[in-house]
């Protein structure tokens, strides 16, 4: 029977139009015997048909009952529904059109924000095992007043750290370096992930060609020279070969061969650009320095460790502190001025793998969350102008409503047609959205995540459930007032033909209005808060020039040049630099800001003692041009000159934050300072500005500056082949002529790099770059769709009221008191959101002010020219309307009734 | 006509399969047959009667066939299956327990 019963529905499904054709044939018959019936009883035909009529009841009705008691009346009802909205959507394609791309705009944006959010703080990295029992190892400790917290560390404390957890089934150690990968002219700068053994053990994704390396390859005190290439450049520079196995890689100073492939999509952990290749971290790190693992003065790695199973996250946390004292003890014998572990309070613990959740975060990940809800507003924006337009549809239809309803549709039924009609121009929306956010997406993609190497989001499983999802919701927010009101009719005065004259559903239109309004406010107060605060970043003083300095690093790769050979090489740059026809000066130097940077510790100054806790210090050794060449002011006494040889007293000038800290309210200059252990007594000649080289508006690190020819004869030391120059007009003007004439000096593979400092800064304005941008084109995005929503109202408003305008200019009105009437509307509704808006900007405000430099989250500017933007676009948007209600011909209005 | 009794629930399906049982028949013989043997006091509400064929047809109590009518037209013919049958004795048992019943709680008083 269960067999019968379903074939019966399949046929009812499937072979329906004939079932309703019988349905109908069998309905007719049953008429005709029951005329017939009547007739032979002595009704005329007239009469006998009445009667059968009345008897028989509603054809539709019976129709309708009959359709239900074949059992697929839900799903037959569904897809007649689907027919039956498409053909009311094709009907009107403006009025499709507006809704569809109104709604791509606001899904799109959000599908676009969710693919970013769902990369920085969601997704795992791809193929990683057991996700939720791996985490980011941080330590920290407190150290100079407040608690410093770390995730970059030394090849030693990961060794200390694998001696002692307990926790953990596996710690892995990886970093990655930029290096020059190929030889000669094609070489390029690529990343190389450095790694250890471990590290593809968190990993459930097998090589796609040979291996990866082994716990023997990756050993102490060096590694093998093999590689395991990514898959992108397997298929870019070996064409996706599987005989390259054996083949070489030669990347920075090390020739790899080649031992496996990773597969497709695989990058290790994610960073800044995905790797080309994987190689074995104590291979690389011995190329760098031999003796890497001797002790705890080089930082370089990050660890990851994963839980054993049962083991929660506070105990793994508290073995992992109890490790890092261990390891922290283990350093105080090496260096016995610290202090104890105890005393610093050192701690270890685990955070997920994703960056962007650590404790030392940037600010992307906030950012990316507030445009998330930026992307949500703009899409609460574009649903209330879709509300807007339905509801208007709603009051066009109520004729066709009330006659279904007359013919016996029930209202259930209407209210599921309407909603079907709704969700078809949703599902066309997130159509769009996806196709919008999958090509425009790359935009975002690329301000916030430069890492990956991932295809757009039409091809993304979970950005497709997030658009699938959203698009329900908003058809579901933008559907379902409409139709309650649509359903709301009076059927039969609406039959009658009785026009109804109130506006009803104006007041939920004007809510509507007020909430764009107020929306858009706060998101334009946003957008101008971001943008002051970029403005600020932007003109802030770094305490160096930015525009007309580039950093020339070569790398000395494949030569071994002794100290003489290295210093006659960087005086060879600095000459070839400056042959370059442009180019003002040029310096030698050690460290150069968000580059990297020589650190000596704290000088030893006599009568002072703990320098070391007052800050960070670091040493730059420069040619005599070094200041003037990027743009350092002394504050007090002078640069070092040519004068200040080898052969000359010591000199060093000191940064204005080191003069306070180390000499408080004493001329520093004349004072003396020495380093470490060595015996040199350095005279401070002058005071320079300070300079932001960590964090830009951070503060500031203590810099001292001493002449380059000292500083290689007091420490026996080479000149780096690295050097600033200063050019006339703009770095990048510079970089290919720079490139060219310092590679000619340069021997054998080495390879130069030229880098604009503009480049450099950007990176790290980047924070405030991104969230200007996106909170501007948003707001933007918003503002237009609130514009657009204004005048729609405001124009169906006047349609509505053609009547009484009429009779008013009939009554003697004047032209400009009507438009008056009209534009006062608009700027009225502009007001309010500017106060409400106003008022919640405010409050929210205090959120958002961590992420401004230096910007006032109450900033009056700001205020001020939100509202007048606000108030010119409520009257641009209300004069056509206003215009047309002016024109309005009273002979006309009057009669049109 | 004034005497017509409302179909209690549940018992159109019943008297369907019991016209049915003499024969096949379409669907206004039925509805008439109902109305004569009960002597008019049942009137088939007409707007269910089709509602009710599709439901039995669904459930396998009943087939329909297309043939000709007395006047020679084109009409569906509904006859009992098997089940249809079964059912009809199973209803019919049922609805004497229930009339017994409730006649003795009537009459109790």
């Amino acid at each position: 029977m269960m067999l019968a019963d379903l074939r019966y529905r399949l046929r009812a499904l499937f072979r329906r139009d004939a079932m309703e054709r019988e349905l109908t044939d069998e309905l007719g018959f049953h008429l005709e015997l029951e005329i017939g019936k009547h007739m032979r009883a002595g009704l005329s035909r007239a009469e006998a048909e009445r009667r059968a009529r009345i008897e028989f009841g509603g054809v539709e009705q019976i129709r309708e009952d009959a359709r239900a008691a074949r059992g697929v009346a839900r799903l037959d009802a569904l897809l007649q529904d689907v027919r039956y909205g498409w053909r009311s959507l094709t009907s009107r394609p403006g009025f499709a059109a507006a809704v569809v791309l109104t709604l791509g705009l606001g899904i799109g944006a959000n599908v676009a924000m969710f693919g970013v959010l769902d990369r920085l703080l969601l997704r795992p990295p791809a193929f990683l095992s057991a996700p939720d029992a791996v985490h980011r190892v941080y330590w920290s400790f407190v150290w100079d007043g407040g608690v410093r917290t770390e995730r970059i560390f030394e090849y030693r404390r990961y060794l200390d750290l694998k001696q002692s957890v307990t926790s953990f089934d596996a710690l892995a150690a990886f970093t990655d370096a930029t290096v020059a990968i190929g030889r000669g002219a094609d070489s390029r700068q690529m990343t190389v992930a450095a790694v250890s053994a471990s590290f593809f053990d968190f990993f459930d994704a097998p090589a796609t060609v040979g291996r990866y390396f082994t716990e023997q390859e990756d050993a102490m005190p060096a590694g093998q020279n093999v590689a395991v290439l990514a898959h992108g450049f397997w298929q870019s520079a070996y064409g996706g070969r599987s005989t390259v196995l054996g083949e070489e890689l030669y990347a920075g100073e090390v020739r790899y061969a080649i031992i496996g492939v990773a597969p497709q999509g695989f990058v290790g952990m994610p960073v800044d650009e995905a790797p080309a290749a994987f190689v074995p971290i104590t291979t690389y790190a011995h190329a760098g320095s031999p003796d890497f693992a001797q002790d705890y003065s080089w930082s370089w790695l990050e660890i990851l460790a994963r839980r054993r199973s049962g083991v929660s996250v506070e105990q793994a946390s508290a073995d992992l502190s109890v490790a890092f004292a261990r390891s922290w003890e283990a350093q105080r014998e090496q260096a016995s001025s610290q202090p104890p572990a105890a005393e610093v309070r050192v701690a270890g613990e685990l955070s997920p793998v994703h960056f962007a959740r650590g404790p030392d975060a940037g600010p992307e990940g906030r950012i990316a969350l507030w445009v998330m809800g930026v992307a949500l507003i703009v899409l609460l924006i574009a649903a209330a102008n879709v509300i807007n337009l339905m509801l208007a549809r709603a009051l066009h239809r109520r004729r066709e409503i009330a006659l279904r309803l007359a013919l016996g549709v029930s209202r259930g039924r209407l209210l599921q047609q309407l909603m079907m009609e709704t969700l078809l121009l949703a599902l066309l929306g997130g159509v769009a959205g996806v196709a919008a956010a999958h090509w425009g997406g790359g935009v975002l993609r690329a301000l916030f995540l430069r890492a990956d190497d991932v295809a757009g989001v039409a091809t993304d499983g979970r950005t497709l459930v997030f658009a699938g999802i959203l698009t329900l919701a908003t058809a579901l927010l933008t559907g379902f007032a409409p139709a309650l009101q649509a359903l709301r009719v009076d059927v039969a005065g609406t039959l009658k033909g009785a026009r109804d004259g109130g506006y009803r559903s104006s007041r939920v239109r004007s809510t509507l209005l007020l909430l764009q309004a107020a929306l858009s406010v706060v998101l334009l107060v946003g957008a101008g808060l971001f943008v002051r605060s970029l403005l600020n970043v932007r003109s802030h003083d770094l305490g160096y020039d930015v525009d007309p300095v580039v950093i020339v690093e070569a790398n000395a790769r494949g030569v071994e040049l002794n100290r003489d050979q290295r210093n006659a090489l960087a005086d060879r740059m600095l000459e070839a630099a400056l042959a370059v026809p442009g180019v003002r000066s040029a310096s030698l130097l050690t460290s150069a800001p968000f580059l990297g940077s020589e650190g000596r510790g704290a000088p030893v100054v006599a009568g002072r003692d703990s320098l070391n806790l007052l800050g960070r210090y670091v040493l730059q050794a420069g040619s005599p041009s070094y200041f003037q060449t990027v743009g350092t002011d002394i504050v007090r006494g002078r640069a070092f000159t040519t004068a200040d040889g080898a052969g000359s007293m010591p000199v060093v000038v000191i940064s204005e934050g080191m003069a306070h800290a180390v000499w408080p309210g004493v001329d520093p200059i004349g004072a003396q300072m020495r380093l470490g252990n060595d015996t040199t007594a350095w005279t401070v000649i002058g005071v320079a500005e300070n300079i932001d080289a960590r964090e830009i508006g951070g503060d500031p690190e203590f810099w001292y500056y001493m002449p380059i020819e000292q500083h290689k004869a007091v420490f026996n030391a080479a000149a780096r082949p690295v050097l600033f120059a200063r050019v006339q007009g703009q770095g990048s003007d510079y970089v290919a002529a720079l490139r060219e004439r310092v590679q000619r000096e340069l021997p054998g593979d080495a390879y130069v790099r030229v880098t604009p400092f503009r480049e450099i800064i950007a990176r790290q304005q980047r924070s405030w770059r991104v969230g200007a941008t996106m909170f501007v084109s948003f707001a933007g995005l918003a503002l237009i769709l609130a514009g657009i929503g204004l005048y729609s109202v405001i124009a169906y408003a006047v349609a509505q009221r053609t009547r009484e305008i009429g009779v008013r200019i009939a009554l003697g009105a004047r032209m400009t008191s009507v438009m008056l009437m009209i534009v006062s509307q608009g700027v009225l509704f502009a007001l309010s959101g500017i106060i409400i808006g106003g008022t919640v900007a405010l409050f929210a405000g205090r959120w958002i002010e961590p992420l401004l430099f230096s910007a006032s989250p109450a900033d009056p500017l700001v205020y001020g020219s939100v509202a007048g933007l606000l108030l010119v676009i409520a009257i641009a948007a209300t004069v056509r309307p206003a215009l047309r209600a002016s024109r309005v011909d009273p002979t006309v209005a009057l009669r049109a009734d | 006509m004034e005497d017509r009794l409302d179909m209690p629930q549940g018992t159109l399906d019943l008297l369907i399969l019991k016209s049915l049982s003499l024969g096949a028949m379409h669907g206004w013989a039925i509805s008439e047959r109902i109305r004569s043997a009960s002597s008019a006091a049942l009137q088939v509400p007409q707007g269910s009667l089709y509602p009710a064929l599709h439901r039995l047809e669904r459930r396998g109590w009943i087939r329909a066939e297309w043939g000709a009518s007395e006047n020679n037209r084109r009409a569906k013919f509904y006859e009992l299956t098997r089940a249809g049958r079964k059912q009809l004795a199973r209803e019919t048992a049922e609805w004497e327990k229930l009339t017994t019943a409730v006649g003795l709680v009537l009459r109790m008083v």
